[in-house]
């Protein structure tokens, strides 16, 4: 008897209002109340009633959701006449409109210039109807295949990272049948309780392989393409695991061994997992997050500093790590409270944290958002000033000090000028910002006055990121934001990572073994190297985004240093296997990444 | 035919003006012009068919007497309580159609607003659709208030149920509620215990109440007969004598000099088959019996299926399908595939290498030997071979396709009321037919071919014969559309699922119903029958699987679990497996070896329904595809199954 069963039973009727508008439109101008009651209220039965047996039409066309066709069918049935000239392949678009206290729903309806549709008699064509066969299973086992949906659900994956009480005892999973002959002996061998094995398949232990070299290998195609699987495909919940033990071993190694390429393949794979719509990664963030923070704030993370562009790693770890505080942070994991702590502890250590740490934790702090740098950037902005102004106006400090420095300062002035302009009122006095931000002061200001100066100034820096990050490859060319862009040197020692996975990966997770292999150029690293920095010095330089003439020509400068140099071969361990050093063989030395994707 | 039946027709036929039939009518039937004044008399009768709602009662009492039943059903004992409880619906529902009727709208609106939400919940649907009749205009024509004006509500109740309403009944005097007892209610008593609520909701939920126990009680011979005797072709061959008369691919080798006493001998013990002569059937050509026996063979190869031997599943998806795909069905033998569609189209498209060929021009076809063995592919054009087929004719969207047996015809119902056979052959429409004034929403070929019935929006189901224009059975009975129609695997009978959620089995060569099974809550979509021929599955817009007992037309099963209306429903050919697809994507496998065997192991009340069994106990899988909804299923000959889905691109 509640009032909403009551309006199941009788729903809703036309309004007398609506009689009277639909008289007037036709051109009947005082309707009686008596007469559109009665119309309403036989109207409001007719309509319903023809829209019941649409319903009929709706279930033998196997469809869910009611259509135009369903309604001319059951007017034709009812040998009325069908609608003609309506046609929606989606919901009709209602609009609504109200004033003088008067409502209306209506249906916008455009004109149609018909003349344009003569011309245009070509009319897209529908695509035809095609077949396609695959296997939805085998002998009871549903294989994750792109046709199938993944095996687990992401709602289901994240109700069980969230609330794993929830989770129910699948006793149907798309694994093997559980009642299997094979099975049977299994239970003669004691197994007391039925632990959770996650065993690979054949084809599953293959895939890791392959996808696990290609991203870490030279071949940067397949290393795209490779990518793009872990991006994309539905069925790796299962490999989820041990993916992640791969990327955080190999940050853990290549960290101590300063490998910044590998790191940045590393990074892409993170990338490709959160992006992949069919994973959830919540139970393993645990080990990602310090993996990617390592990325970030590592004091080094390339064997020569002052050359490699580790800046583009930090930032590109940073963008990542942003994108999992969105995706991932509840009330109840409280991640992104957790990492800007763990950030601005860095942060305040003073003068005790290396400057590229400095940088990591900056890069990592301003990614998150604008209210994170007005609070816990902001405060800090002098005593930072005053410590880089130390690296880049005086005169004993090392090389690598002043360009992270330099770094620190272009970072600092473009994630802070954004947030000043919303936060000061103009007009805005130098004085005033060297007051309060010591060394920077000038330098903000003149970015502040820059930005107000500029019509649309570029959104702010998370929107940015957001777009950016969704599709890191596409966006290059739209992010305006990036003010500079570094170039660096391809020369120096190089190392691939292989790993060894002749048995079983189902059983390796443990005892993974990685093996190094470096491949230096034959002749005496210390001959080459002095030569090699003295023209680094020269070469690397902060391109501002517009000069793009004078970064070409450094790019070819770059190219031709490269091709000047002798072949590289491979310096042979001992350890190392013979069938696995033709392989090392075979690929090319990894051109150090070309840091364009990730800009 | 009753006198007053008579006079209807004629009243009728002088309606259309039908002068030349009228008189044909009066003198077949004896009847003078002493009913000339029939039709007058009638007259007004027809135009307010409803005088059973005339009442002079006072629309004021109506409330206090409803109130009054409900406190006696609420008062009574708990093991009468719900049998009681079962006369509240349509004694609601007559009384507001009474109240209607008479014009106090007022009235019957307020009692429907105050009791119509407190009914069980699969009444709701027609109380809505009932809620909208307000005037008695409205009640003109409506499929509903006809039903129930015309037809009693059958409620079953044990004896000792009975007596007490009865009772109760003489007491009060309550003359708007006896009125109405007497007039649309059917009590079809039992002896026995009163059954509980869950018994009750099992078996109720369709328009026009329970089945009677009289409904059920013709012999059905569901059983399925000896196979035809082809052993006269097969005889050359040895081996292929084997294959066609091994019933039993399991059956170990050295039976084989025994097997034909073993056969007949097997014959003999299935009394439930009906004789082979019951419906005629024209004789198998050769090529007929070739390919019989190339499908025993096959079958002899075929995997059993159970909980341990899972089926595996070819889906075969429709892409660029949107909303357009109608209906699907593959051949017995798995070699093509037929898809009807809303623009009218059929399509063919052939699932095996060899392609689709046309016969060759009338000129061509002369140079043909016909005394040769394979001229049937040598009549074949082997240049106009193609992958896929369209065959253009209706004027409607194509609601169900069907296949011959033998491949060379194919079957298609359309919303433009009509039947079309089509020649795989020639690939050109060879007949119309016309007969339903309706949508036709299914139609199916019968195992043995030759024959195929359809159903329709008109509410009757039809049996056709491909050679005659005209239908040769009408089953007229269902309270509102025929939904789906299957053959029964022996021919011998026809089910249809309607939307009065009524699954009936009528018999082919009487055109009478023998069985009338109730228990679904909403239109049922999908049938199909299981190997042994015993058993009938039933789903629909409920999202249940029914399966039914035909041996007494008992509810035995239902099995939930999908989530959106299921279309798609098959067998595995060794009866093992039941399959459901459904819109919600779901392919769902349950063991139906598991059900039957706990159902023979159990007593079998004829008068009383078994408890249904429910829930997931025979569920062995279930198999979600990419928001590809399953609008067919079928298992090959060696129980491979191939499901039909079309992509929602839009969905995703």
């Amino acid at each position: 008897m509640s009032k909403n069963a009551e309006n199941d039973l009788y729903g809703t009727n036309l309004s007398v209002e609506s009689m009277k508008v639909i008289a007037e439109s036709i051109g009947i101008g005082n309707l009686p109340d008596d007469a559109a009651k009665e119309l309403a209220e036989d109207i409001s039965f007719k309509l319903k009633h023809i829209i019941q047996d649409a319903a009929k039409f709706v279930h033998h066309a196997k469809r869910t959701k009611l259509m135009q066709s369903d309604i001319d069918a059951a007017l034709k049935a009812k040998n009325l006449e069908p609608q003609y000239g309506f046609q929606s392949a989606e919901g009709l678009p209602f609009r609504f409109a109200s004033g003088g206290g008067r409502e209306l729903h209506f249906i916008e309806e455009k004109e149609v210039v018909l003349n344009d549709l003569l011309q245009n008699l070509n009319a897209k064509a529908p695509l035809e109807v095609s077949l396609r066969s695959h296997w939805l299973c085998i002998d009871g086992v549903q294989p994750t295949i792109p046709e199938n949906p993944p095996p687990v659900a992401k709602n289901i994956q994240k109700l069980e990272s969230v609330d794993p009480i929830n989770k129910k005892p699948n006793k149907e999973t798309s694994g093997k049948p559980t009642t299997g002959k094979q099975k049977l002996r299994n239970v003669e061998t004691v197994q007391i309780k039925q632990l959770a094995t996650h065993e690979l398949s054949v084809e599953q232990q293959l895939y890791y392989k392959e996808i696990t070299e290609a991203c870490v290998g030279s071949d940067e195609a397949r290393r795209a393409e490779a990518l793009q699987s872990l991006a994309s495909d539905p069925g790796l919940h299962e490999m989820l695991p041990r993916m992640c033990t791969f990327i955080i071993e190999g940050v853990r190694v290549n960290v101590v061994q300063n490998n910044l390429a590998l790191l940045i393949y590393l990074m892409r794979m993170v990338k490709a997992l959160l992006d992949n719509q069919s994973l959830y990664l919540e139970k393993y963030l645990h080990e990602l997050i310090p993996s990617v923070t390592t990325c970030i704030v590592s004091k080094q993370l390339c064997m020569r500093p002052e050359l490699d562009n580790h800046w583009a790693l930090r930032d590109f770890a940073s963008r990542l790590m942003s994108q999992i505080c969105k995706n991932f942070n509840t009330s109840t994991n409280n991640i992104q409270t957790r990492i800007t702590r763990m950030f601005t502890n860095a942060l305040q250590q003073g003068d005790k944290v290396p400057l590229s740490s400095l940088y990591g934790a900056l890069e990592g702090l301003s990614e998150l958002g604008a209210e994170v740098i007005r609070i816990f950037i902001l405060p800090r902005l002098k005593s930072i000033g005053a410590r880089i102004e130390m690296h880049l106006q005086g005169p004993t400090t090392s090389n690598i000090d002043k360009i992270a420095s330099e770094h620190i300062k272009q970072l600092l002035i473009k994630v802070v000028a954004p947030v000043l302009k919303n936060l000061k009122n103009p007009p805005d006095y130098v004085e005033e910002y060297k007051q309060e931000f010591g060394y920077l002061g000038p330098a903000l200001h003149a970015a502040v006055v820059k930005a107000r100066t500029q019509p649309t100034p570029s959104t702010t820096t998370a929107c940015n990121i957001s777009t950016s990050l969704t599709n890191v490859g596409a966006t290059i060319t739209r992010t305006v934001s990036q003010p500079c862009q570094i170039i660096q040197q391809n020369t120096g020692p190089q190392r691939t990572i292989v790993m060894n996975q002749s048995g079983r990966v189902a059983n390796q997770i443990n005892n993974q073994k990685i093996l190094f292999v470096t491949q230096r150029p034959p002749t005496p690293g210390g001959s080459v190297q002095p030569s090699s920095q003295s023209q680094q010095n020269t070469v690397v330089k902060f391109v501002s985004n517009t000069s793009t003439i004078s970064q070409q020509k450094m790019i070819t400068t770059q190219k031709l240093i490269q091709g000047n140099q002798p072949p590289v071969a491979v310096v042979q361990k001992s350890t190392f296997q013979q069938s696995q050093l033709k392989k090392a063989d075979q690929m090319q030395p990894p051109t150090v990444d070309d840091l364009s994707h990730l800009m | 035919m009753e006198k007053s039946q008579l006079a209807a027709v004629l009243q009728i036929l002088k309606k259309y003006n039908l002068k030349g039939t009228e008189e044909l009518l009066r003198k077949e039937a004896n009847l003078g012009n002493n009913i000339a004044d029939g039709p007058l008399q009638q007259n007004s009768d027809v135009s307010s068919v409803l005088t059973g709602y005339k009442s002079d009662g006072d629309p004021e009492t109506y409330e206090d007497s409803y109130m009054e039943l409900k406190r006696f059903v609420e008062g009574s004992l708990d093991i009468y309580k719900h049998e009681l409880g079962m006369i509240l619906y349509p004694v609601l529902v007559h009384m507001y159609l009474e109240l209607v009727y008479n014009g106090h709208t007022e009235k019957a609106i307020n009692l429907m607003k105050k009791f119509g939400p407190e009914q069980d919940s699969y009444y709701q649907e027609d109380l809505r659709k009932l809620a909208l009749v307000t005037k008695r205009d409205h009640m003109n024509g409506n499929e509903l208030t006809d039903t129930f004006k015309s037809n009693q509500f059958i409620i079953r109740m044990s004896r000792d149920t009975l007596s007490l309403l009865k009772r109760h009944l003489n007491d009060k005097k309550a003359s708007v509620l006896l009125n109405i007892i007497q007039e649309h209610l059917y009590f079809d008593m039992y002896e026995g215990v009163a059954r509980n609520k869950s018994q009750i909701d099992a078996t109720s939920g369709a328009v026009g109440g329970e089945a009677k126990r009289q409904d059920n009680k013709t012999k059905v011979y569901y059983g399925i007969p000896k196979a035809p005797d082809i052993q006269a072709l097969a005889a050359p061959v040895e081996d292929e004598d084997e294959g066609g008369e091994q019933d039993n691919p399991d059956k170990p080798k050295k039976k084989k000099a025994k097997k034909d006493p073993l056969f007949s001998k097997k014959t003999k013990n299935d009394p439930n088959a009906p004789p082979p002569d019951r419906i005629p059937v024209p004789d198998m050509r050769d090529h007929d019996k070739y390919e019989k026996v190339k499908a025993y063979r096959e079958a002899s190869k075929r995997v059993t299926l159970g909980p341990d031997y899972l089926p595996s599943v070819c889906c075969y998806t429709l892409l660029n399908a949107n909303h357009t795909v109608n209906c699907a069905e593959i051949t017995e033998d798995s070699s093509m595939l037929a898809v009807g569609f809303s623009d009218s189209i059929v399509k063919v498209w052939t699932l095996v290498p060899q392609k689709l060929k046309a016969m060759k021009s009338g000129e061509q076809l002369e140079d043909v030997n016909v005394d040769v063995e394979d001229v049937v592919v040598r009549m074949m054009d082997e240049r106009s071979g193609e992958t896929s087929r369209s065959l253009y004719g209706h004027s409607g969207p194509v609601y169900s396709v069907s296949f011959s047996p033998d491949k060379t015809l194919l079957i298609s119902c359309s919303e433009d009321t009509t039947i079309r056979l089509w020649s795989l052959q020639i690939w050109t429409c060879l007949v119309v037919y016309k007969g339903h004034m309706f949508p036709v929403w299914d139609v199916k070929f019968s195992p043995l071919g030759y024959y195929f019935a359809s159903a329709s929006y008109d509410r009757t189901a039809r049996l056709w014969a491909t050679d005659h224009y005209q239908p040769l059975r009408l089953f007229a009975g269902h309270f509102s559309d025929v939904d789906c129609v299957q053959f029964h695997p022996n021919s011998n009978y026809v089910a249809t699922g309607s939307s009065d959620r009524r699954v009936c089995l009528w018999d082919c060569t009487t055109g009478n119903h023998v069985r009338l099974m109730t228990g679904h809550k909403s239109p049922i979509m999908s049938l199909a029958f299981s190997v042994c021929g015993r058993f009938l599955a039933s789903a629909g817009v409920d999202c249940k699987v029914l399966v039914w007992d035909l041996s007494h037309g008992h509810l035995v099963a239902e099995l939930t679990g999908h989530e959106k209306p299921i279309h798609a429903l098959a067998f595995s050919r060794c009866g093992n497996i039941l399959v459901s697809g459904g819109l919600d994507c779901l392919l769902k496998v349950w063991d139906f070896t598991k059900l039957t065997e706990e159902i023979s192991s159990e007593e079998v009340n004829v008068s009383h329904n078994p408890d249904v069994r429910i829930g997931d106990d025979y569920l062995l899988r279930s198999f979600a595809t990419k928001s590809s909804p399953l609008i067919s299923l079928h298992f090959t000959r060696r129980n491979l199954l191939l499901a039909v889905s079309m992509f929602d691109g839009v969905s995703t």
